[in-house]
């Protein structure tokens, strides 16, 4: 019996010795982490064909090689494009992660549907930046390394008509065209599942009646962010209401340049529009005098914000003092208004 | 009480658990086959990657296929052939199994001792270096769309050839090439407007009536300016009135789009995707020690029509 003990004892002790020389090897492992020479960043965009969004690619692509070569750290990007499936994007994300991605950078598809996507991230300890298309709450909650940068949709929106009341205050006649006292609008919705499509189409219309601004619907539509349906949105609406729609208000810059690729065709170029985004071809737009304004978000600080928030976690660094987030997760972009010379000073 | 044939029957149920388990779970006793995956650098020449999206979409296609880490990499300035040559020893020493490279100075690269395989894309059909090649004869493109213009423009109206100022890629170089080969094999000639001079271009053609016999035909050296020229005829009807067509190349979606939309008259291009695919393709085959045989791109002219054309459709917008 004794020596079945001391062969116990042993064995225990044995056991023991080994569990103490692992859990200080694994501590001096961690004390001997090398500094990272370079930085793996993840990039999943919701599809590939959207103005604003190639807009934020190209600025976080220059964004990264300036990083690159201010800090002498070496950012690797892999962008793909999810092309509207969410499925497509979680295997993405997937293999981000077995590529050995140290952080995500994640423009959602469907923004309800992000709990996979931060499954796979917390499982793998890779902290996450979304951008653009905002998680519901209740997921952002989940980690503390989750991350979101956009805009305040509500106040985009609340720019948005602010352009038309202040232009209305100036010239009623350059906004109420036809001077029947009422200004008629229609309304070019985005997707009716993004949080910013809803929160646009709300305050655009309520600015406007809140500054004042005599107005009647005439009709709306959702065209999915995209110009093409947007226009022939807009084609069907002249045809139906003939020499009645006076302005224009779009969810965003493609549809609202897909309005007036309808309103060249039916020559009514009178008609005011005006869309959110201040993407390039919207600017073109303004510059030509066809779009009436846009609200535009700072596109450099939104990606410098995007591309530093994801440096810090990927280095597990304090993010810079100039970029300051609520709640400890969500980074708000400035905006500013946008609106062509020749309105603004006839 | 269990009796002892019990008790040996519960080691051999477990030996058997412990086994099935080594067997499911690890690679003790069967062990999967490796598959290693290639690290591939692509370096291109430009600052920007927008004229390699379909090819992009190859090269990830390819990635996929072949077991591949494929990166693209962009210089910081555009054709800094010194930076290049820092980018290749900088992927080669961070762990690079192969480098795709669109060379600014070929014969630079071409000399260099390199311990992995590089493949090149080349520009011209000229004698063969590095681990593998990928073609495309611009030279040849640019006499496919001269000869093009001269069937398509009156004979009377003048060309001009928008061009860039600063130092010109081997593309554009080969491309100008061909162009001004053809021209001058027809009698025709061409007029060369420096990117500097642009603006007092428009200028002048903004004053040009709309008369048949006084209209240009501009062609652009490469796919940013023919987008800048686009833009320019997009923004000013008096502009438009006074060309009677734009010609280029590149299949960016800007392009596409002013082709589709009649502003651009007609393009000549490369299978992008192909190109992309047929790079990954050679630099695995260079990995596994497989033999190389040049791949020479063929060239296409495209017209707004051919847009919607099944085969040049599938070329220019391609799915993954």
């Amino acid at each position: 019996m004794n020596w079945n003990r001391n062969i116990l004892k042993r064995t225990v002790g044995i056991i023991m010795s080994c569990v103490v020389c692992l859990l200080i090897t694994s501590c001096q492992g961690v004390h001997r982490e090398e500094e990272k020479t370079s930085i793996r960043i993840g990039i999943s965009l919701y599809r590939g064909d959207d103005t604003f969004i190639n807009n934020i690619r190209s600025i976080i692509e220059e964004k990264a090689k300036e990083y690159e070569r201010e800090s002498g750290i070496k950012v690797t990007l892999d962008i793909q494009e999810a092309k509207g499936s969410q499925n497509t994007q979680n295997n993405q994300v997937e293999r981000f992660i077995s590529l050995g991605c140290d952080v995500l950078c994640i423009n959602p598809v469907d923004r309800m549907d992000t709990s996979l996507i931060i499954d796979k991230a917390m499982t793998a300890g890779v902290p996450v930046v979304f951008f653009n298309r905002q998680p519901v709450e209740e997921d952002m909650n989940r980690w503390d390394k989750l991350y979101y940068v956009g805009v305040d949709a509500k106040e985009t929106a609340v720019l948005q008509g602010q352009m038309v009341v202040d232009l209305y205050r100036k010239q009623p006649e350059a906004v109420d065209l036809n001077g029947d006292g009422v200004v008629s609008y229609v309304m070019l919705e985005g997707e009716s599942s993004h949080q910013d499509s809803l929160i646009r189409t709300e305050w655009s219309v309520q600015t406007l009646k809140n500054g004042s601004v005599p107005i009647e619907r005439i009709t709306g539509g959702i065209a999915n962010w995209e110009r093409s349906q947007a226009s022939a949105l807009m084609e069907q609406w002249l045809s139906e209401y003939p020499d009645t729609i006076e302005l224009v208000i779009s969810n965003n810059d493609d549809m609202a340049l897909g309005a007036i690729d309808a309103l060249e065709r039916a020559q009514k170029e009178d008609v005011n529009v005006i869309g959110i985004d201040g993407t390039t071809p919207g600017l073109e737009a303004i510059e030509n005098g066809k779009l009436l304004g846009t609200v535009s978000s700072n596109k450099e600080v939104y990606c410098d914000a995007i591309l530093e928030l994801a440096a810090s976690c990927a280095l597990g660094e304090e993010l810079p003092e100039e970029y300051s987030l609520t709640d400890n997760t969500y980074f708000w972009t400035p905006q500013e208004i946008l609106i062509t010379k020749i309105k603004e000073n006839p | 009480m269990i009796g002892k044939s019990g008790r040996v029957l519960i080691v051999v149920y477990i030996v058997c658990l412990v086994v099935l388990f080594l067997m499911c779970s690890t690679d003790l006793i069967i062990r999967e086959p490796e598959r290693e995956i290639y690290q591939i650098a692509v370096i291109i020449e430009d600052v920007r990657s927008d004229n390699y999206s379909n090819f992009r979409k190859g090269m990830d296609q390819a990635a996929a296929e072949f077991n591949a880490d494929v990166q693209l990499i962009t210089l910081y300035e555009k054709l800094d052939a010194q930076e290049q040559m820092e980018l290749i020893n900088r992927e080669q020493q961070d762990g690079a199994d192969a480098l795709i490279v669109v060379p600014v100075e070929e014969e630079q690269i071409a000399e260099r001792q390199m311990t992995i395989p590089v493949i090149l894309l080349r520009a011209g059909v000229a004698e063969a270096s590095g681990a593998g090649n990928v073609i495309i004869d611009y030279e040849k493109m640019g006499e496919r769309l001269a000869r093009e213009i001269l069937e398509e423009q009156p004979v009377g109206n003048p060309v001009y050839v928008l061009r860039d100022s600063a130092v010109q890629s081997d593309m554009d170089r080969l491309f100008l090439e061909g162009v001004k080969a053809a021209f001058v094999e027809e009698g025709g000639r061409v007029q060369m407007i420096m990117r500097n001079e642009e603006d007092r271009f428009w200028m002048m053609l903004e004053k040009t009536g709309m008369d048949e016999s006084e209209k240009v035909v501009i062609l652009a050296e490469n796919p940013e300016i023919l987008t800048e020229a686009a833009g320019v005829l997009a923004g000013s009807e008096a502009v438009s009135a006074a060309v009677s067509g734009l010609y280029g190349r590149g299949t960016t979606i800007p392009i596409l789009n002013y082709l589709d939309r009649g502003l651009i008259t007609g393009i000549c291009v490369t299978d992008e995707f192909s190109l992309g695919y047929y790079s990954v393709r050679e630099a695995v085959r260079a990995l596994e020690g497989a033999g190389s045989v040049p791949t020479v791109m063929e060239s296409h002219y495209i017209k707004k029509e051919d847009l919607r054309n099944p085969a040049y459709e599938k070329m220019l917008f391609p799915i993954e």
